[in-house]
């Protein structure tokens, strides 16, 4: 379980780290003050997220103690102490860790040009910065799988692998289901399922993001794209009401190849959930909802620009004694405000779909709860009634405006499709819930959403704390941004209300 | 060659390794007399300290201190425990078989004197899954020294309690390394963890834990029931008392022997060993197990203590020294010992693991006769990488070791193999003519 917060006392001594005086903290090893302090230590074996086992033995660092003569020794198994003189840099730590990376390289098969990880791998970077320019070993290098699938979600490449024990790490003690290990013993070590089994579990997909090198790859991202293409955006993942703090990669032409957990002490640590992770498609823009539609009689969908739907929103909602406002749970803390605004404006009804727990709950991160911006909704005064309970106060309103990414869906498409035809209906989403045909559909005015990796805002997540979701690809043509679409949609109302 | 023994001083009797046997000898009488006249802890650690007794599992460290590294358990009271170092896997090391399988009741009573000193609750003896005999005499020991009230419960009708368990090893040289040792008992896989937290503070499922060699312990009933300053009457001032010095290879008579430390080598060889065989002469000779590398014949005048031994550029280790004749080569024999320490490499570092693999690859390409000049500052590199004290644990230097003494000491050797086109041509040159024998 992530422990947002509540945190030991933490005890911190003075040390100097490259000249900089640092507050180091007693409970970390001495690689962390040297990072906190801005300084480059290579590292393979460390993660922060993991005990440190100081096994690669690359992070060697300077390290001079009391009347101790100066150390060259590894920084992530090193305790800090009071007064440690620290030099990152110096010719001795340098020659240890160029040592270090000549034995690393000695097997590895440096096929960076078709490895997913070339560009943010650190055997890679640190090679580049510490190495030397050729190894002088001339034997053969070892042989291994290269395309060992370790089940849905990763595929090992062994020769690549550089035993680091991360990825065994990671599993026994973040999810906590242990299934990797090292096999073999010394040279002949590889990294291997119990029993060759495939992984399991919701939190395969982080195995790629420890792995320093290209060893564990994910099979989605296989030969998508070099990672140098892609443009990162800090965002927060919607899939629960955890709200993980993660980074949205687009390639070139605005497809989001990958999403990646970001570091948040508070939120996620370093980890998301492979839901949240591998919910692509969710923004992918095919079978988008662009600008307005209606239905007609004569000629299927009527389509037409966001600024002429919103006229019609206006009329109908008028026209609508107390309207049903219904938001989905993924609206923003910023759009929820102007939303609350329109209630008022018309005397509505304004709630959100407060969907059921579902079975991805654990204990790590998914709180089971699809609803990343339940706090914020809430803490703003709306109210929250299940599908059932919108769809059964539907017959009591003459109109029901569903806004909203994902809004339909969370009501259930059956629930969606049987709304009362007495009821007018106006859905504001990203997509036509499926199979939406005229005379079927409940549908009297549909305008397309922005999702919320082309929108930007803020959503507060179970334990209330407000993350942002940012712009990480630009809409299609003809969405609207959700906030201008309200603030046009309460001046249209505004007028309106002048004018009679 | 006449001097005081002790060690094997229980041997020629054929029942020494049962209770009546040993007891018979005097056996138990040291812990007996301990726990009677209730003599301090911090008294009994005090006379091993005073005694100056070596550990004699490698790297010689005085048994005595290390136990004083144990908390004082007026201020700590978690479980302690001691893991006995029987995993004897070192290259040209069988002397701690002798003792356990002649004379276990030996070790075990050294066992209870370090319960006693240090006050532990429990005894791991991490026995070599090989040694067979040994695991059985033990085993039976330990039941009848149960039985009679010296392990376990309220020993001797007094308060004080200790359990002694022995544990198989499977087989693998990195579980003898004190702490792949640890992980072993712990039901992991033998990899040695990184220093600090020393055992003394984390050991045993991160309990304080002393690990000590069977033979270092053997000698403790010894210094308890003779005393600190009868021990140091043998052997030599900074290592006091005798040692079991197993000889190996081309020697007349191999086997293990009790010496006085500081003892020539050479008078190992001849006096003890019977010489070189066949009255060949001496190409190389290890003075400590594998790990402490090939010596030249002109230095087999050495003392065989760790000062004197490491001023001649080696380590006195385990005191197993190994002899190679004038037919043998040195190459091949480092050829042999680097597929060993590959092989046994856990391979959590990255140096160890990858290092033993080039070393034995470059020893042998130049055994086979694709040897190049620059291959020879090329293993003085990768062993320079290796070690001192850039890995986890000492099995890289291990292997480090012995590459550095063929270079400085048999580098000719070397050149020759690269020159003449390896090991084919070499042997044939220094091959002899057919004996009759
Ligand atoms: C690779 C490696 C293997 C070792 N194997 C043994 C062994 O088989 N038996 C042993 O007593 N010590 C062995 N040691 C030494 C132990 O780590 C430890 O120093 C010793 O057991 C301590 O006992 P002592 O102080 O009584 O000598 C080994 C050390 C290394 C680095
Ligand atoms: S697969 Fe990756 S994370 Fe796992 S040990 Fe190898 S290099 Fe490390
Ligand atoms: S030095 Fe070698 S044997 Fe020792 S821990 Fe490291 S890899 Fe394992
Ligand atoms: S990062 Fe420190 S030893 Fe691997």
């Amino acid at each position: 379980m992530i422990d947002s917060g509540k945190q030991p006392e933490i005890k911190r001594v003075e040390i100097t780290v490259n000249g900089k005086t640092v507050q180091a903290r007693t409970d970390k090893p001495l690689i962390h003050a040297c990072l906190q302090a801005e300084s480059e230590v290579p590292h393979y074996c460390y993660h922060p997220g993991l005990s440190p086992v100081g096994s690669c033995r690359i992070c060697q660092v300077e390290v001079q103690q009391g009347k101790m003569p100066a150390r060259v020794m590894v920084a992530c198994r090193t305790p800090v102490a009071a007064g440690m003189v620290v030099d990152t840099e110096s010719k001795g730590a340098h020659d240890s860790r160029k040592e270090c990376l000549e034995f690393l390289l000695k097997n590895h098969p440096l096929d960076c040009p078709i490895c997913d990880k070339a560009g943010e791998c650190t055997l890679q970077d640190y090679s580049f910065a510490e190495g030397q320019g050729e190894g002088r070993s001339v034997e053969p290098r070892r042989k291994l799988e290269k395309r060992k699938d370790l089940g849905d979600v990763i595929m090992l490449d062994q020769e690549r692998c550089i035993l680091c024990s991360r990825c065994v790490r990671f599993m026994e003690e973040v999810p906590e289901t242990p299934q990797l290990c090292v096999a073999g013993r010394g040279s002949h070590s590889i990294i291997e399922t119990w029993n060759n089994q495939p992984l399991s579990g919701n939190y395969q997909g982080n195995l790629a993001d420890v792995c320093p090198v290209g060893a564990l790859t994910l099979k989605s991202f296989r030969f998508k794209a070099r990672v140098w293409n892609l443009t990162k955006t800090a965002s927060s993942c919607g899939e629960c009401s955890r709200g993980c703090s993660t980074t949205v990669e687009v390639l070139r032409a605005g497809e989001i190849v990958r999403i990646r957990p970001r570091h948040d002490e508070e939120v996620n640590k370093w980890w998301m959930c492979d839901t949240g992770r591998f919910a692509l498609d969710h923004f992918s823009e095919v079978d988008r909802l662009v600008g307005a539609c209606m239905p007609s009689a004569t000629r299927g969908w009527d389509q037409f620009p966001v600024e002429d739907g919103l006229q019609v929103a206006a009329d109908m909602l008028m026209a609508a004694e107390k309207p049903l406002i219904v938001a989905s749970p993924w609206l923003t803390v910023e759009e929820g405000t102007e939303l609350l605004t329109l209630g008022r404006q018309l005397n509505g009804r304004v709630a959100f779909v407060s969907p059921a727990q579902n079975e991805l709950a654990d204990d790590l991160l998914h709180t089971g709860d699809p609803a990343p911006n339940r706090r914020g909704l809430t803490d703003l005064g709306f109210e929250a009634l299940s599908p059932e309970e919108i769809l059964s106060a539907a017959s009591e309103h003459s109109s029901i405006l569903c806004i909203g990414e994902r809004v339909a869906s969370l009501l259930g498409e059956d629930g969606f499709n049987s709304l009362p035809s007495a009821t007018r209906v106006l859905l504001f989403d990203c997509a036509l819930p499926a199979a939406q045909e005229v005379g079927n559909s409940p549908i009297d005015l549909a305008i397309g959403l922005a999702t919320s990796a082309e929108r930007a805002g803020h959503w507060v997540n179970i334990d209330g704390i407000r993350r942002p979701i940012l712009q990480a690809r630009p809409a299609p043509t003809g969405v609207w941004n959700t906030v201008r679409l309200l603030q046009n949609l309460l001046g249209l109302l505004a007028t309106r209300e002048i004018q009679s | 060659m006449s001097h005081e023994t002790y060690l094997f001083s229980r041997m020629d009797r054929e029942d020494t390794h049962t209770l009546k046997g040993y007891e018979a000898q005097g056996g138990y009488q040291a812990f007996k007399k301990i726990l009677s006249e209730g003599t301090s802890p911090t008294d009994v650690t005090g006379i091993v300290k005073d005694s100056g007794l070596r550990g004699r599992g490698g790297a010689g460290f005085p048994t005595g201190l290390k136990w004083s590294f144990m908390p004082d358990p007026t201020k700590d009271s978690r479980t302690r425990y001691m893991a006995v170092n029987a995993d004897e896997s070192e290259p040209g090391t069988c002397k701690d078989r002798i003792l356990m399988e002649r004379d276990p009741h030996g070790l075990l009573e050294g066992c209870m004197i370090a319960a006693w000193a240090m006050g532990l609750a429990g005894i791991y003896i991490y026995v070599r899954g090989e040694y067979r005999l040994s695991y059985a005499r033990l085993d039976e020991a330990i039941q009848e020294a149960r039985a009679a009230g010296l392990i376990g419960k309220n020993i001797m009708g007094s308060d004080f309690s200790c359990e002694v368990q022995m544990h198989k090893g499977a087989g693998a040289y990195i579980c003898g390394e004190e702490t792949g040792l640890m992980e072993s008992l712990e039901g992991k896989r033998g990899h040695p963890r990184p220093k600090p937290p020393f055992p003394a503070g984390f050991g045993l499922w991160g309990q304080p834990t002393t690990v000590n060699n069977v033979e270092s312990i053997f000698n403790v009933p010894f210094i308890l029931e003779r005393g600190s300053d009868w021990f140091k009457t043998m052997g030599t001032e900074k290592s006091p008392g005798n040692f079991l010095c197993g000889v190996s290879g081309h020697v007349e008579k191999p086997g293990v022997y009790e010496i006085a430390l500081g003892t020539p080598a050479s008078t190992i060889l001849n006096e003890y060993a019977g010489g070189v065989w066949r009255g060949r002469e001496l190409r190389a000779w290890i003075p400590g197990g594998s790990s402490t590398g090939f010596l030249r014949p002109e230095v087999i005048d050495t003392p065989m203590d760790h000062d004197s031994v490491k001023a001649v550029g080696s380590m006195f280790g385990t005191g197993a020294m190994i002899i190679l004749d004038q037919t043998a080569s040195v190459v091949r024999s480092a050829l042999v010992l680097m597929n060993f320490y590959e092989h046994e490499s856990c391979g959590q570092c990255s140096q160890c693991r990858e290092g033993t693999e080039w070393l034995a690859q470059v020893f042998q390409r130049i055994h086979d006769g694709h040897g190049r000049m620059e291959d020879i500052d090329l293993l003085t590199d990768i062993a320079n990488g290796m070690a001192p004290g850039k890995t986890i644990c000492a099995l890289a230097d291990a292997a480090a070791i012995p590459t550095h003494s063929v270079i400085r000491n048999f580098r000719d050797e070397l050149v020759e193999y690269v020159q003449e086109g390896g090991h084919a041509a070499v042997s044939k040159k220094r091959s002899l003519p057919l004996e009759v024998v």
